[in-house]
């Protein structure tokens, strides 16, 4: 299993060095590398690598740079600190977003399963098909708007209306109408409120789904010689789905779930867009706002674009490694001897 | 045989039916998958028709009916917009360009998808790990940033462009579908059959492995085109899919709430939009998204029966 897990782990290393290098070829050859202070909309700037050699040799000088945090920016913390930033806001949003779709995915889709066939999974199989078909932005723009209209008709305050907590959005449509600097434990009070939202905006869709999946590999289990011979030896219902049924469903489900990753960060650009949060998707919507278009090379900072695109890789071949070993875990016929 | 044998052969004779039949029946009589797929064929098919229907175009000007509620009266069900564009025949455009970016993109990512996992998973070998760390790199970065990223290095967006995009993008994920399940029908008695009566290669591929894929590669379209439209609408929510003055597609049109702020506001300066103008093209996008999941759902479960056990 180790020497399996190795070859994986190595073989996402070699992905990833392959896309940021694509990537880096890509951007760097279209690309100037302007920092944002030096933002000028009149000039054209010469892209940052005049050929795909040049762009070799800057790729190899970027790499190098990323284990000592400087990820290669001339621009010193004008992008960089952004980058952390966003990187954090969005973590917390996913992570608060994973919580939500484990634990309604697992109740639902055991519900539906045990309940096959009944009205109650009927309403649970409508509802899943719902959740699953409304986009995320859109959703975060309902709930933002409900979260508007609560705030400004009602005076009701608890979840900002956009934002991070003490940061105060600069938006031509939306103010936070309280915009503190919370410490200490009011921090972390202001990050749940300023953070659920669009954590329930991102976890509807995924909700609706994996609850499904959920179901069904639930379902395959219930119906499995194993499930029959638990009730034969007298173990009670509740026991035998959740200790034999659920277990085995779990690797599944987890599998699904970590391999829906890249889906759930794309998703989660357009909530953290919406919500104003600072995360990823503002960060790299900014970014690739400086373009200019037209004939001559746009103006864009090629290393903050490419910082960001190698985040998000990194994030998706994390996630399907940490798949693969949870896999491993979970279903012993799954570990590779 | 005596005729008592023969008359019993006879009534329990069946015509053979092949697993696509018994599949198709399965799907038939689920009425929610049958409503789902028409509801979806029709939106479809308006779309397709948005010319004949609405020959006036997307772009047709009425100042006399500017910012008109949803009536029955005049002939404006979803309204109007803010230079008097009727929402309906907009929302009917949307459809199309939709549906022309999603069909296409799911076709062609689905044709290669099928022919590179079909190959990875017949041939193995270096063909084998070559496709498979290609569909590796294309899955390394959520589709969404691929697209933004793309979008921004071309410059511009114009419908078959997208197609090329989405496509070239999206393959990958079918291509591994498809490979497992070639990989595992590869081995089975009936293929090395087939090769031991001398079939070629192409002969077995197609007479005997592509009609068992059939359900996968199905299951795996239908997905696809959901996956599109939704990826879709999110890029043009950012401003960099296909522009409103090229064509109105289902997600710029929802865009444009966000311009105006839903159009439940009160204030000048924003209200420029009424609900009506992003509810009627999102409650489309909406219905067409779940009539497709249903339609997915329904056809995988109706393929893999042992998924709808209880």
């Amino acid at each position: 299993m180790a020497a399996f897990l190795a070859r994986r782990l190595l073989l996402a290393v070699g992905v990833l060095v392959a896309v940021t290098f694509i990537s880096f070829c890509f951007v760097a050859t279209k690309f100037s590398a302007i920092c944002t202070s030096a933002y000028t909309p009149q000039t054209r700037y010469p892209p940052l690598a005049g050929s795909v050699r040049d762009a070799a040799i800057l790729y190899w000088h970027w790499l190098k740079s990323v284990p000592q945090g400087h990820v290669g920016d001339p621009c010193g913390t004008t992008t960089l600190q952004p980058f952390w930033e966003s990187v954090g806001h969005t973590a917390m949003l996913i992570a608060l977003t994973a919580v939500i779709v484990v634990a309604f995915s697992l109740l639902l889709g055991t519900l539906a399963a045990v309940n096959a066939g009944s009205a109650l999974d009927v309403v649970l199989r409508v509802f899943s098909y719902a959740a699953w078909a409304i986009p995320s932005f859109l959703l975060a723009l309902i709930l933002q708007a409900i979260v508007e209209w609560a705030t400004v008709h009602h005076g009701f305050r608890l979840f900002p209306i956009s934002g991070w907590p003490g940061t105060c959005p600069v938006s031509v449509f939306y103010t936070t109408p309280a915009c503190g600097h919370p410490t200490g434990i009011h921090y972390v009070g202001s990050l749940f409120t300023h953070t659920l939202v669009p954590a329930l905006a991102l976890s509807l869709a995924f909700v609706g789904l994996h609850s499904r999946y959920l179901r069904s590999a639930l379902l395959v289990a219930l119906h499995a010689p194993f499930t029959t011979t638990a009730y034969a030896k007298g173990l009670s219902r509740r026991r035998t789905v959740l200790r034999h049924a659920l277990r085995n469903s779990l690797a599944t489900f987890t599998s699904a779930f970590l391999l829906d990753m890249g889906a759930i960060f794309g998703a989660a650009m357009a909530v953290d867009w919406v919500f104003r949060l600072g995360g990823f998707g503002m960060l790299f919507i900014i970014q690739i706002n400086g373009v200019g278009g037209g004939d001559g090379p746009a103006y864009l900072d090629a290393y903050a674009i490419e910082n960001l695109l190698a985040f998000a890789a990194l994030f998706v071949l994390g996630a399907a490694f940490v798949s693969e070993l949870a896999v491993g875990w979970l279903d012993p016929r799954a570990r590779v001897r | 045989m005596t005729s008592l044998d023969i008359a019993l052969e006879s009534s329990f004779a069946t015509r053979p039916r092949g697993l696509g039949f018994v599949a198709l029946r399965r799907f038939a009589r689920r009425p929610l998958a049958v409503a789902a797929l028409v509801t979806v064929l029709s939106l479809f098919v308006a779309g397709a028709l948005a010319g004949v229907l609405a020959p006036g175009g997307w772009s047709e000007i009425n100042l006399a009916v500017v910012h008109r509620a949803p009536t029955f009266a005049g002939g404006h069900v979803f309204g109007t917009d803010w230079v008097g564009r009727d929402m309906v025949v907009r929302t009917l455009y949307g459809i199309r360009t939709t549906e022309i970016v999603a069909l296409s993109a799911a076709v062609i990512a689905t044709i290669a998808g099928v022919l590179a996992g079909g190959i990875a998973g017949y041939y193995g070998g270096w063909l084998d790990a070559f496709v498979m760390r290609v569909s590796d790199l294309l899955t390394a970065l959520p589709v969404v940033v691929i697209v933004l990223a793309a979008l921004v290095y071309f410059g511009e967006a114009y419908p078959h462009l997208l197609v090329l995009i989405f496509s070239g993008c999206m393959w990958a994920g079918v291509a591994r579908v498809i490979r497992t399940d070639v990989a595992r029908l590869r081995v089975q008695e009936f293929v090395e059959a087939g090769r031991a009566l001398g079939a070629t290669d192409l002969r077995i591929l197609r007479r005997h492995i592509l009609p068992n894929v059939g359900g996968t590669i199905a299951v795996a379209a239908t997905a696809l085109v959901g996956q599109i439209v939704l990826i879709d609408a999110t890029v043009e929510f950012f401003g960099y899919g296909l522009p409103e003055s090229v064509a109105p597609s289902l997600g710029n049109l929802v865009a444009d709430v966000v311009k105006f702020k839903f159009g439940l506001t009160t204030d000048p300066a924003v209200a420029g939009l009424g609900w009506w103008t992003w509810v009627f093209p999102g409650l489309v996008l909406v219905l067409i998204l779940v009539c497709l999941n249903v339609v997915g759902d329904s056809l995988d479960e109706a393929l893999n029966p042992s998924s709808q056990l209880g």
